[in-house]
């Protein structure tokens, strides 16, 4: 489970969170969604513990994701680029990912064969495409077989195979009982992916719940996203 | 002339390139109170009796590190990759889309290089000068005829240095090794200088000559070389230098 | 899948955290690149300085004296060492991944300057004998005799020299987080400012550089300079005191 609780973040006079507070449960895939810039990526950066917030906590279980005993085996994170040096090969950044959690070997393998990268495991990560880059990011998320899964706009960069392929891996993590919290501003990969949608703009929460729920009265997800961050219907 | 002004405008908007420039000026200027003040001293004293001819120009020699930072950081900017935000996208690819000809796009930017090397060179002298008459006083050395090429030739040298360090830049396409290897070579006792120990022809390289220009008291001087031949040696090595940049950046996949 | 579920101690995450710190260097060819550049570059050095050395008009010095003369350039190279060290952090946005698998900063921090002292001593051992072992070769007897403990004391001297300032260069290299920013104020400082304070102050003897040189450089018999046993001490503190200085922002910083 995954609590954020009132988070305000402030960077200089900006404001970029003013009071963001859901949760992500276990068994579902929870749908972070919103336009450029409405907080979706700090709300992550905060809960990875990359970013401090102003104010407000972000939990993983009962502890900040900082104090986590293992954490390359509870959270598996995602967020933009490959999170990878160029002048690596995919499988020397995999391998020392792995080390910091003294995860064998044969794990990073296995991690590459699951997101299709084992061709391109000698090739250095500078010469990789987009979505090769999102696939090695997500291959890193997988390493430590966590609980939780976070990833920042998971599809982008993605052909549509790829889109299909990920889709099908959040599904079936979610109904291992596992948590998966992704953010995204493409409507229609989340409506087909997402149990819960939480939708944030300009750092606040503006809806919270079900897919349906958060649907509801406007008949597609695109409507009610439109209409509940531009204030009005389109 | 519109490439011109885009390249001095993306000069302009580098907060590395005004690094480059406060470091120009503020590197030569604290030095030579720090030496003004010491020869002040010894002329109190009376160990010495007037400041040294290459008082203010020496200084300005190891200023010119400022000239090495702008044409690196002016090349390897197009080519840097640091921010974590910018997925490995490199501004060379944009620039190239926005100034198609190769050519067009290095003399360019290595007008802007060469004209913002002088304007910080300028910029430097005034105030390294400046310093040097503050602190000294009526103790300073006396302005002749000779001061006006000894001044332009400083100009000269630092509009050079950029040059090559962007000329080595285009080849080298990463800031590190070029900015390592020149700024070491500014150092008090310059490995060049120190091949001239071992090989007078060492007189004839890019730094060793162009300091003649405006060093005349140059230290267990092994060849004698006039200012106008260290610059036509510096410009030598220089166009050489931009040559081999042109030919292999318009051959080569960006 | 064979990902063993068992917590880890404080101990084992120290361990984990400095192998996968190791790994990271040793697979970034620019570690390769820049130790094989250096020593390289310092060999060519070596033999102008013994050159140079045995035309040397005030009489021929000692292998050690000679041969090590090139460090002071070389030492560009350590510098570039640790500055990519830190830097390469910031490219790829790997530094997300880093901090995600050891969200614990300090220990990450500490794991990794301690990882490339691991690389760096043997390294810098390597650079520094051969530039040694060149001289003494070709200057042979021309050489002005030294005793083994003289070279022995050199030697270590440099490395400790080295390993130090390439941690220093690390430290600065994770405030600037900028690699031509840090080897900018780095060389600025040992190849311009450093000498020339040398010259004009008398208290530049304690910083860095200049405590750093009385390492392996013997003080001209002047009564007020530093020995090479307080040359370490004082160097070792300003790299302890930089490493602290940092860490204390590298545990806030947003990343």
């Amino acid at each position: 489970m995954i609590t954020i609780d009132n988070l305000v973040k402030r960077r200089g006079s900006a404001k970029i969170l003013s009071g963001v507070s859901f949760r992500a449960r276990p068994g579902r895939v929870t749908g972070l969604l919103g336009p450029n810039g409405a907080g979706k990526s700090s709300t992550l950066r905060i809960l990875l513990g990359l970013d401090r917030a102003t104010s407000g906590t972000a939990l993983i279980g009962s502890v900040p994701f900082v104090k986590l005993r293992d954490p390359l085996a509870t959270v598996g994170a995602m967020l933009d680029g490959s999170g990878a040096h160029r002048a690596r090969t995919g499988r020397a950044h995999l391998r020392w990912v792995a080390r910091s959690a003294g995860l064998p070997r044969a794990r990073v393998d296995e991690v590459l064969e699951i997101v299709g990268l084992t061709n391109a495991a000698s090739k250095r990560v500078g010469g990789y495409s987009l979505g090769m880059g999102r696939r090695l990011g997500l291959a890193t998320a997988l390493l430590g077989d966590p609980e939780i899964l976070v990833l920042d706009e998971p599809v982008n960069g993605l052909d549509p195979d790829g889109i299909r392929w990920i889709r099908t891996l959040l599904r079936e993590r979610a109904a291992s009982g596992r948590t998966v919290l992704l953010s995204s501003h493409l409507m229609g990969e989340l409506a087909a992916t997402v149990d819960d949608v939480v939708v944030v703009n300009e750092g606040k929460v503006v809806a919270d719940g079900t897919l349906d729920e958060v649907t509801g009265p406007y008949g597609t997800l695109e409507d009610a996203f439109f209409a509940l961050t531009t204030g009005g219907a389109p | 002339m519109k490439a011109l002004a885009a390249e001095a405008s993306k000069l302009a908007s580098s907060p590395a390139v005004w690094i480059a420039a406060a470091a120009g000026v503020l590197v030569p200027g604290v030095i030579a109170a720090i030496t003004a003040s010491s020869a002040l001293g010894a002329i109190t004293r009376g160990t010495e009796a007037n400041a040294a001819i290459d008082t203010g120009y020496q200084e300005l020699a190891f200023g010119v590190a400022g000239a090495i930072i702008l044409g690196v950081v002016g090349v390897s900017g197009e080519y840097v990759t640091e921010s974590a935000e910018s997925g490995g996208g490199r501004q060379i690819t944009t620039s190239l889309t926005v100034v198609p000809s190769r050519l067009r796009f290095l003399l360019a930017k290595m007008s802007a290089i060469a004209v913002s090397g002088a304007l910080l060179a300028i910029t430097a002298t005034v105030t390294t000068m400046g310093v040097v008459r503050v602190v000294l006083g009526e103790h300073a050395p006396a302005w002749g005829a000779d001061d006006v090429p000894r001044l332009a030739g400083v100009v000269c040298y630092w509009a050079y240095t950029a040059l090559l360090a962007s000329a080595i830049t285009v080849l080298t396409r990463h800031g590190v090794v070029p900015l390592a290897v020149l700024i070491a070579n500014t150092s008090v006792v310059s490995v060049t200088y120190l091949l001239t120990k071992i090989t007078p022809l060492a007189n004839y390289l890019p730094d060793m000559a162009g300091v003649r220009m405006f060093i005349r008291q140059l230290a267990d001087s092994t060849a004698e070389i006039s200012p106008l031949t260290g610059c036509l040696v510096m410009t030598i090595w220089v166009t050489v230098l931009l040559v081999i940049a042109v030919i292999s950046f318009t051959r080569r996949d960006a | 899948m064979t990902v063993p579920q068992t917590t880890r101690t404080r101990g084992q995450e120290g361990a984990r955290a400095l192998a996968a710190e190791l790994s990271k260097l040793v697979s970034l060819p620019a570690t390769w690149l820049t130790l094989g550049g250096t020593l390289v570059v310092n060999l060519i050095l070596a033999i102008a300085f013994t050159i140079a050395g045995l035309r040397g008009s005030t009489g021929t010095g000692s292998a050690p004296d000679i041969g090590l003369a090139s460090i002071g350039y070389a030492q560009a190279g350590f510098v570039v060492l640790g500055v990519l060290a830190a830097c390469s952090e910031y490219t790829g946005g790997q530094i997300r991944t880093t901090l995600t698998a050891m969200p614990r900063r300090a220990l990450q921090f500490t794991a990794k300057h301690v990882a490339l002292a691991i690389v760096v001593l043997p390294a810098a051992a390597i650079t520094a004998a051969s530039g040694v072992v060149l001289a003494a070769g070709v200057l042979g007897d021309a050489a002005a005799p030294v005793t083994s403990g003289r070279v022995a004391g050199a030697l270590s001297g440099v490395t400790a020299y080295l390993a130090l300032t390439t941690l220093i260069s690390a430290a600065v290299g994770a405030l600037a987080r900028q690699t031509l920013a840090a080897v900018v104020v780095l060389l600025g400082y040992l190849f311009i400012a450093g000498p020339l304070l040398r010259d004009h102050v008398s208290a530049a003897k304690y910083l860095p550089d200049s405590a750093g040189v009385a390492m392996w450089f013997p003080p001209a018999g002047d009564a007020g300079a530093v020995t090479p046993v307080r040359g370490a001490l004082l160097l070792m503190a300003w790299t302890a005191a930089l490493m602290a200085v940092v860490v204390l922002g590298y545990r806030r910083w947003d990343m």
